[in-house]
């Protein structure tokens, strides 16, 4: 029996079942309407195999479509395995991601410093240049063990030799106690594949150079330091500014390089938050109660959240409630370790 | 007087018009369980009230499409929604056109985007809106009513039109003998066509000699020979439908999908945080609560056999739309609103050879206005301090829709 696939889906299609009857009877949603071929709203691009028009009426679907590759998934009957994709207009999203090729590379680790309790940053150096968008992840794989762990990347993309990673302790962890924690050594060879991942700058050509804010919580801070040097190097007068949330003050990291930022580029703060220290130096509570006192409208804003489940909870909807829109909000799950954000405490009121 | 055929059936002949406009859904669901076509006496006609019997009849060649009496009473012949055979397929050729995928794609968003956009910015700062008559209803009426080349019509008299020609439309009711039970709800339908005509023969005129492109222009000349066009008369009862449905129901279809995910605050909050769900969302909208909830009739053409009854030649039918959209033999709990329900196919804009011809237009009407409301307001909640009601039987959306967000 041949499959209809659309997305991540893929349904059996038995015979005598239109495209779009087969993706309902599954359960899988498609756009569609009238289901007598006339209103053209469940049109399709065929990405791969092939259909049978049989009744598709030439007003809905034009020669010229269907040798484009468009069919209506309501009239049309795959015969073969179709994948297939929504052809109208859907929601206008600026700029694609390109997608750059995914590599296998042995690097060779040139750097491990502590730089904070409990967190090392780790540079690798690489035979060759590897093409990434900042904010984009690598798998390594663990040495002895043949798992693989993600770690974001806390470079740019011109600085596509040496990668950065910042690594948290995780008791036990095969990636962390075990290795780079423990006997991993500049040196040292590791496997490397990448880039990974959908949290990224966007292109240039879709940089518009507006306001933005970006929340990390612990070694989430990766990825955004990738970001907002990207986005400033782009764009240098523009606002911008990043929380950074850890539990103490000794779980702070890099804040010469982030102060270095704040004085080459005027429109630029960087805000230390801590969730479990009181202090002179820094501000106290959670990096979504320090953005929701500090911003009144986050309209125009684009938003970067990379931390623990709870901080993107609760970061998005601290965006939303100062108006971000919501195609505007970029998250990334934190893949490296367990969550170590400000945003565990047990003192924390989410701030949504 | 005709009544039901079946004693059972005596509740039908206390039905009346207002239980109906107020709330159809409990007599629909008695009828689809007790006799999905029945007689009921206040609307003197057949009523079809499953989705399996109304497809059959909007499918069937043994029936035919025409106006139900109040609404040709309100627009006149030649309507497109009652007319057949020729008529009907040039009429269509005539609406066609501007509607075709293809070609609404070339225009919508840059037809609809600024005017939503244009409607939020009067709001969007304050914290609260009745969404209804501040957003849905003015981007419904100004997009067509550009489209259509009525820029001189402000909103507030479009809507004004589209809610006038409604309520003389679906007053329906009749009395024993079957004549109109209230003459006096067609009068300001007349008001309002005599308000139309005045505005519209001067358009005409002008696109007579000086053809433009607008729709109403291209309606006149379109697939006329050199020279002539279509005689005003003859194009009037189908503005008629566009001033009316075309105009109100995108907006209704709008409005009813926000009060879907207002019962729903979690899927609510899933379409604003991923907008490609929005075509989902108002496809739900649509089938939960249909805006044409049953403004169209079939009559049959010869003697047919229909859900177990004997139907003479010229037996008018009511199509339901909204009541087959709640049939239980295909939607479970189907009075709720949820945007993870099977996707099947809904009735909301009809079917057979004249179901809606602007569904695609439609659907990315209000795709584009959600997407810019979301997109600008993403802290939208309902106004829990204010009720939602809806009203109508031909036709159905909510009264009002109050909405309140932090500023
Ligand atoms: C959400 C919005 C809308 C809904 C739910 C809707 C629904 C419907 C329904 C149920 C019918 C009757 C179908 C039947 O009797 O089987 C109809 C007819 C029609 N609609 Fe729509 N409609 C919508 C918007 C529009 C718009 C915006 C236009 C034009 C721009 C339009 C143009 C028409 C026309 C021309 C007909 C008559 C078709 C015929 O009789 O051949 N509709 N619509
Ligand atoms: S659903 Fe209308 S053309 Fe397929």
């Amino acid at each position: 029996m041949p499959r209809v696939s659309v997305g991540s889906s893929s349904v059996e299609a038995p015979p005598g079942q239109s495209v779009l009857e087969s993706l309902l009877r599954a359960g899988v949603w498609m756009p569609s309407s009238c289901n007598q071929g006339t209103c053209g709203t469940c049109k399709v691009t065929v990405l791969s195999g092939s259909v049978d028009h049989r009744d598709s009426p030439l007003e809905t679907l034009p020669a010229e479509q269907r040798d484009a590759g468009l069919a209506l998934a309501c009239q049309s009957h795959p015969t073969c395995d179709v994948e297939v994709t929504p052809a109208g207009p859907t929601s206008a999203r600026a700029g694609e991601a390109r997608t750059h090729p995914l590599r296998d590379l042995t690097a060779t680790i040139t750097g491990i410093e502590d730089v904070a309790r409990d967190t090392r940053k780790v540079l690798l150096a690489l035979p060759e240049p590897l093409a990434f968008s900042a904010g984009q992840c690598v798998e390594l794989e663990v040495p002895r063990t043949g798992e693989r762990r993600q770690f974001s990347l806390a470079n740019t993309a011109t600085e596509d030799r040496v990668l950065e990673l910042h690594v948290r302790l995780v008791e036990g962890g095969a990636a962390t106690e075990r290795w780079l924690f423990a006997d991993a050594a500049c040196g040292d060879e590791v496997r490397v594949t990448g880039p990974l991942g959908d949290f990224r700058a966007p292109e240039p050509e879709a940089d518009d150079g507006g306001p933005m804010v970006l929340l990390g919580g612990g070694t989430g801070l990766a990825p955004l330091l990738g970001i907002v040097r990207t986005a400033l190097e782009r764009h240098p007068d523009r606002e911008a500014v990043l929380y950074h949330g850890v539990r103490h003050a000794a779980d702070l990291y890099d804040r010469e390089r982030l102060v270095d930022l704040e004085n080459r580029f005027a429109g630029f703060r960087f805000v230390p938050v801590l969730s479990r220290e009181e202090t002179r130096a820094y501000r106290t509570g959670y990096v979504t109660e320090a953005f929701l006192a500090d911003v009144s409208s986050a309209r125009g804003w684009t938003g970067w959240l990379c931390g623990s489940p709870a901080l993107f909870e609760s970061g998005a909807a601290a965006f939303k409630r100062r108006r971000m829109a919501p195609r505007l909000i970029h998250r990334e799950k934190f893949t490296a370790a367990p969550a170590t954000s400000s945003l565990t405490s047990p003192l924390t009121s989410t701030g949504a | 007087m005709t009544t039901t055929q079946q004693p059972s059936l005596a509740w039908l002949d206390d039905v009346t018009m207002t239980e109906l406009e107020r709330n159809p859904y409990p007599v629909y669901e008695r009828l689809r369980a007790e006799a999905p076509l029945a007689f009921v006496p206040v609307l003197g006609a057949y009523v079809a009230s499953t989705a399996e019997i109304c497809r059959e009849v909007a499918t069937s060649d043994s029936f035919e499409a025409i106006i139900p009496p109040a609404g040709g009473r309100t627009f006149g012949h030649p309507a497109i929604i009652g007319v057949n055979g020729d008529v009907h397929a040039d009429l269509r050729s005539m609406v066609e056109p501007a509607l075709q995928p293809m070609e609404v794609d070339r225009y919508v968003d840059d037809l609809v985007r600024p005017i939503a956009r244009t409607y939020l910015e009067k709001f969007e700062d304050a914290g609260k809106a009745e969404l209804v008559a501040d957003f849905c209803e003015p981007v419904s009426v100004r997009s067509l009513g550009d489209l259509l080349g009525l820029e001189s019509v402000d909103s507030e008299t479009l809507r004004r039109w589209f809610a006038q020609l409604n309520r003389s439309f679906t007053n329906a009711a009749v009395d024993e003998n079957g004549e109109f039970a209230n003459p006096e709800g067609f009068v300001e339908g007349d008001q309002a066509k005599a308000e139309i005509r005045a505005v519209v023969d001067p358009l005409i005129d002008e696109w007579i000699t000086n053809p433009g492109d607008s729709a109403i222009s291209h309606w006149l000349h379109d697939g006329m020979p050199e020279g002539e066009t279509r005689d005003r008369d003859y194009i009037y009862p189908t503005i008629y439908v566009y001033l009316l449905g075309a105009m109100q129901e995108p907006g209704h279809g709008a409005a009813s999908t926000l009060a879907g995910l207002f019962t729903k605050p979690e899927q609510l909050e899933e379409v604003v945080d991923d907008p490609t769900l929005i075509p989902r969302a108002v496809s739900e909208g649509m089938r939960w609560t249909s805006p044409i909830w049953s403004a169209t009739a079939r009559i049959s053409k010869e003697p047919v056999t229909l859900a177990g009854h004997d139907l003479p030649a010229g037996t008018v039918i009511l199509q339901s739309y909204g009541s087959a959209n709640h049939d239980t033999g295909l939607y479970d709990a189907p009075s709720e609103f949820d945007l993870h329900r099977p996707p099947l196919p809904h009735l909301a804009f009809g079917a057979g050879n004249h179901a809606c011809a602007g569904i695609y237009y439609a659907n990315h009407v209000m795709r584009i206005a959600l997407e810019e409301l979301l997109e600008a307001i993403p802290n939208l909640e309902r106004d829990t301090s204010e009720d939602v009601e809806f009203w109508g039987w031909g036709f159905r959306g909510p009264t009002t829709l109050h909405a309140t967000w932090e500023v």
